[in-house]
């Protein structure tokens, strides 16, 4: 009941505002936009480990020093970089998926939704900025404390595993946070092959409701406020592992 | 460890990147060319391609130069000692550039109207002109922090020194900050200035006549997997060796200004 009552007072108070978020009253509507905003904070929560894990192995392949691993990574790698994510993402849904459709016969049999592709292009895509940022960071990691860990007797793995990755992930933290807010920015392309994130919610609200400046204003908002956090979380993650005397 | 086992990866790396320029466009020529038919359909489909292509390039180089002019003078004001005119644009470059390209094609094409009256004249106001407009926004975003960092990044002594010298505020900015400013600035623009070429893909989403939307045109004429296949091909091709030589300069220049 008080819940029904503040709706309707915020709606009446925007409204003589001039903003129009009546149909947030109507049951239907307000459903789509929820769960646009719900699905949008599913895609982000999902695509952050993606593309970290991701984004590791690559930069781990990057600077393996064999041409068989490195080769395919990095054309991949720049290949992702400089064409647009709207292209690729359109490239695996018409051609990738249809090629996947026949090869279990027919597209009912097809496991993959858009939702799958959102998440394999979008977490590849930031997946690869990761992997030049990782890699900088790993190039950067003295000569000298590799060459110590490899008289200690570290194997290459696990130079890797302890000495190198550890410091090259602080080093490259501020560039991996800015993957990060573009990764936010780039769920919206979803929107494209009909995953139901916000943008796209807010279409299906604005088509019939003509109020698209009120809807801009709080998906602008929205966005600002995620990418707020993003940035407050990554400077947070940077303190807590800023190691004394390395680096700034 | 010799000298030959040390350069092997270098030159076979640097081989690869150059072959970067162009592995895309060969790959289609090559597939095109082994298979006759398939390529005779490209051929005819490319003038329409190329059109749709022109269009990402126009978008692109007016809303970089009108996200360039914007950027810059709101980059200079960030800095004023002024509250009331520095809040304002910190707060629009602090929305904007965490606004995502595709939100702000989407706002400035449905806020606007489609044509506008000027002196009892109806204008068009054509989608391509709204989606210049909202990729113009994020851009002069990006590109006022770009000058406020830049600006910021040239040594306090300097504004001192040309204030010993009898130079203005604005003076010393004109002739003495800027012009320094511009060399610092330039890799972190080119970066700008990939992503909002790539950005222009999205303007299909909203209608306007550009490459991909012309390739889904193409492709949903011929109806053959293969030539829907060889059409996004095309359009990577294009974005790719669009993009890629100016990745390469950027990280060139990058590697020069850090050394210098």
């Amino acid at each position: 009941m008080q819940d029904i009552n503040l709706t309707d007072l915020f709606v009446s108070l925007t409204g003589r505002l001039g903003l129009n978020y009546e149909f947030l009253a109507t049951g239907y509507e307000a459903q789509i936009w929820r769960d646009g905003f719900i699905t949008t904070l599913y895609l982000i929560a999902l695509l952050i480990p993606v593309s970290l894990v991701a984004g590791l192995l690559f930069a781990a392949c990057l600077t393996s020093g064999r041409v068989w691993l490195s080769t395919p990574v990095r054309a991949f790698v720049e290949i992702t970089r400089n064409t647009p994510t709207l292209v690729q993402l359109m490239f695996s849904f018409l051609v990738l998926n249809t090629f996947v459709s026949d090869l279990v016969g027919g597209a009912q049999n097809n496991p993959l939704s858009p939702f799958f592709w959102v998440v394999a292009v979008v977490g590849l895509h930031i997946a690869a900025l990761h992997a030049e940022a990782i890699r900088a960071g790993i190039e950067a990691v003295p000569a000298s404390t590799v060459e110590a860990a490899r008289g200690v007797g570290f194997s290459q793995l696990q130079i890797l595993q302890y000495v190198q990755v550890p410091l090259a992930f602080r080093a490259s933290l501020p560039a991996i946070v800015n993957n990060l807010i573009n990764l936010v920015k780039l769920t919206t392309v979803g929107n494209a092959i009909a995953v139901s994130e916000i943008t796209y919610a807010s279409i299906m609200v604005w088509t019939q409701r003509d109020n698209v400046v009120s809807m801009m204003i709080v998906i602008l908002a929205f966005f600002s406020l995620i990418n707020l956090v993003v940035a407050r979380i990554g400077l947070w993650v940077e303190r807590r592992l800023a190691v004394p005397g390395y680096g700034l | 460890m010799t000298a030959a086992t040390l350069f092997q990866p270098r030159r076979s790396s640097k081989i690869l990147r150059n072959v970067g320029f162009v592995a895309l466009p060969l790959l289609v020529l090559v597939w095109s060319l082994a298979d006759l038919t398939l390529g005779r359909e490209l051929l005819e489909w490319i003038p329409y391609l190329a059109s749709g292509f022109a269009m990402n390039i126009l978008i692109a180089l007016c809303a970089m130069v009108l996200g360039t002019l914007v950027g810059v003078l709101f980059g200079i004001l960030e800095l004023v000692p002024y509250r009331l005119l520095r809040y304002p644009v910190v707060a629009y470059v602090q929305i904007f550039r965490n606004a995502p390209h595709l939100v702000l094609i989407f706002a400035t094409t449905y806020i606007f109207p489609f044509e506008i009256v000027v002196f009892g004249n109806y204008l068009p106001f054509p989608d391509w002109v709204k989606a210049v407009i909202g990729l113009a926004i994020p851009a002069s975003a990006y590109i006022a922090e770009i000058t406020r960092g830049a600006i910021l990044s040239i040594p306090t002594t300097q504004w001192e020194a040309a204030k010993g010298l009898g130079f203005s505020r604005n003076q010393t900015l004109r002739r003495i900050i800027l012009p320094q400013c511009l060399r610092r600035s330039l890799p972190p623009w080119m970066n700008v200035a990939a992503s909002i070429t790539m950005g222009t893909a999205l303007a299909s989403l909203v209608g306007v006549h550009e490459l991909l939307h012309a390739a889904t045109d193409a492709s949903t004429a011929v109806r053959r997997l293969d030539f829907t296949v060889i059409a996004y091909i095309v359009v990577m091709a294009a974005f790719f060796t669009l993009c890629y030589p100016i990745a390469r300069l950027t990280r060139r220049l990058e590697r020069r200004f850090n050394a210098a």
